[in-house]
């Protein structure tokens, strides 16, 4: 097709070219970078770095902080999505506003607020020693903390599907006399399954490699409150760079584990979605 | 089942979509709301599913109070205008949906639910496309699918809202038809909603005419055409030309003649708004009593000639005549002449 928008060659290609180096420098190199880093002295040093009983617990605690928040996330970020598209009330556009807000603040005041509410010199702080409870420097509060940081990706995928797919498929099952459970069961959940599956990724892979904000909660306790982004840091810190690539590699294995499945699922999803044939 | 309004209003906001509204629709009755756009129409028929609920007014069913009554307890078929089809479903599935999510005590067996989806598949005319998902369906299929879905819970009360809104004007009469017929069948009480005045006509047995959050007549196909009890349905029905005139004592005087008023309940002397349709015009020479007009096109496509003529001041005036006059060219000055005038007063 030869029209006013078609470019000509040296112009597409030029462009391409930048693209690519510019994705090759920024990305691509990095990340080989780790895989190299994390490799250089064989894959026994690797094996060592990686079993390593703090890397083990940070491993676990990544996990276990994960575990928590992506399934919280998603139950929150339902009933948020639901609320905002299937009714009606007044003070819809700000808990829009509300759900954005995790992604404007930088996740160092996220983390600084938790540190605020619960820090011993915090509003709660007094009362939290009293009665023995540690949420800052603790497994809380780095629960607390991510579950902030990612709990916009699962409503944030959802809303737009919701909207754009209206209310006519409830009122349908409603009217035929489906309970609001079955309604959610047999008619929206399947709706959204693609769109939801995409947002639970994102969501985890954001769990696990939060930085920013769990740095600040957590008190960088080696075998407590360490997660796998903070022991990293700690290992390289230390001029640990092997051990330090070989955890960094696991995670940047987990990236690159959820961009396939992203990908698969846009894939899966687009078709689903050009098959409804609105 | 009967269903009757009481009175109901509803309001979004400021906009008030019904204003009082009280209606009756009798044992099996096929009863149309017509009207334009943002009459309430819709909002009426939303409220009677319990999809809405009024601010205040009272909808019955069988006698029966529905205030507090959720959607899924009342009972009634809804058949959207974008179908609603559950997309991930199967039309069986589909059709199945309300029988399935019933009680289990109350649930048929599965090769009765079968059985049923069968039966209903036959009404519709699908056979054998129960395997089908929506997306492989063109959209008078899957509005019949969706209307064998509302039918499957044997409902009391059929609602349609613009069923035939999203076809195009073959498959829409076609469908039309068909709609008839199976109401014909099954003796379902039904009210569908339409902006279309022929759909109406053509298909219900009462037609409810609503402007404005109003009801502005209610009456047989004939009587709503025939004798529009005001202004509003008068223009909204049959395409009629809109005159000034004067009223006196019964009678129209418009453009030098004196003519009967068709209108009911003719009252009234002073300044007036008559309706004139398109067949009801005979052609005299310019110069005679009349509308005095200028021809601008004539086609003579179907059974009749159409004129579309101009006034002095610009305004379009259609006439259809059984047969053109041959004299008749562009340009040419005439004389329309109304047989039947149907006028109201302002």
């Amino acid at each position: 097709m030869s029209s006013a928008l078609a470019p000509n060659p040296v112009v597409k290609w030029s462009l391409i070219a930048v693209a690519l180096a510019f994705l090759g420098l920024n990305l691509a190199l990095p990340l080989a970078a780790v895989f190299a880093g994390a490799f250089a002295k064989g894959l026994g040093a690797w094996h060592d770095a990686v079993i390593e009983p703090d890397a083990l617990a940070a491993m676990r605690l990544t996990l276990l902080v994960a575990g928590i928040a992506v399934p919280l996330n998603i139950v929150i970020g339902l009933a948020a999505s639901w609320a905002i598209t299937k009714f009606d009330f007044r003070w819809k556009s700000i808990l829009i506003t509300l759900i954005d807000l995790p992604f404007s603040v930088s996740p160092v005041v996220s983390g600084l607020i938790y540190v605020l509410l619960f820090g011993l010199q915090g509003w709660f702080g007094p009362w939290l020693r009293e009665h023995d409870v540690k949420i800052i420097f603790a497994v809380p509060g780095i629960v607390l903390a991510t579950v902030f940081i990612t709990f916009p990706f699962v409503a944030r995928e959802l809303i737009p599907l919701m909207q754009e797919q209206g209310r006519d498929d409830e009122e349908a099952a409603r009217s035929l006399g489906a309970s609001g459970w079955q309604t959610f069961a047999r008619v929206t959940l399947p709706n959204i399954r693609w769109g939801l599956l995409y947002g639970v990724l994102l969501c985890n892979a954001r769990a696990m490699g939060e930085f920013g904000a769990v740095s600040v909660v957590s008190g960088h306790i080696r075998g407590l409150t360490n997660t796998m982004p903070l022991h990293i840091e700690i290992l390289y810190n230390e001029y640990n760079y092997v051990a330090a690539f070989a955890v960094a590699s696991l995670l940047a294995g987990l990236a690159l584990v959820t961009l396939g499945l992203k990908s698969l699922l846009e894939w899966r999803y687009r078709d689903q979605l050009a098959g409804a044939g609105h | 089942m009967t269903v009757s309004a009481e009175n109901v209003v509803k309001r979004f906001g400021a906009f008030a979509a019904l204003e009082g509204v009280s209606l009756d629709a009798r044992e099996g009755e096929f009863l149309a709301l017509l009207g334009p756009s943002g009459s309430g129409k819709t909002t009426l028929l939303r409220i009677m599913a319990g999809l809405d609920f009024p601010d205040s007014g009272t909808i019955r069913m069988g006698g029966v109070d529905m205030d507090d009554r959720p959607a899924r307890e009342r009972g009634v078929g809804f058949v959207f205008q974008h179908y609603a089809l559950f997309r991930h479903m199967t039309v069986a599935k589909n059709i199945a949906f309300g029988l399935s999510v019933r009680p289990r005590r109350d649930r048929p067996s599965g090769t009765a639910i079968a059985a049923r989806v069968e039966e209903l598949l036959g009404l519709v005319q699908l056979p054998g496309l129960g395997g089908r998902y929506p997306a492989q369906l063109s959209g008078g299929q899957r509005q019949r699918v969706a209307l064998a879905r509302a039918l499957a819970v044997e409902p009391r009360l059929l609602l349609l809202d613009e069923p035939f809104g999203a076809l195009d004007a073959k498959v829409r009469k076609d469908l039309r038809r068909w709609l008839r017929a199976v109401h014909e069948a099954s003796h379902v009480t039904s009210v569908f909603v339409t902006h279309d005045q022929e759909e109406a006509l053509d298909l219900a047995d009462r037609v409810v005419v609503m402007n404005a959050g109003r009801i502005e007549q209610v009456g047989t196909p004939h009587e709503v055409y025939q004798r529009p009890a005001t202004a509003f349905v008068c223009d909204f029905l049959g395409n009629a030309n809109r005159f000034d005139c004067r009223l006196a004592e019964g009678a129209v005087e418009l453009g030098g003649l004196r003519l009967a008023n068709a209108a009911p309940a003719a009252t009234g002397s002073g300044a007036g708004v008559a309706f004139v349709r398109p067949h009801e015009f005979d052609v005299a020479a310019a110069g005679e009593p009349g509308v005095a007009v200028t021809l601008r096109r004539m086609t003579a496509t179907g059974a009749a000639a159409v004129l579309e003529c101009a006034m002095p001041d610009g305004r379009i005036v259609e006439a259809s005549l059984p047969v053109g006059p041959d004299w008749l060219v562009p340009g040419a000055a005439l004389t329309l002449v109304p047989t039947t005038v149907r006028a109201y007063s302002v």
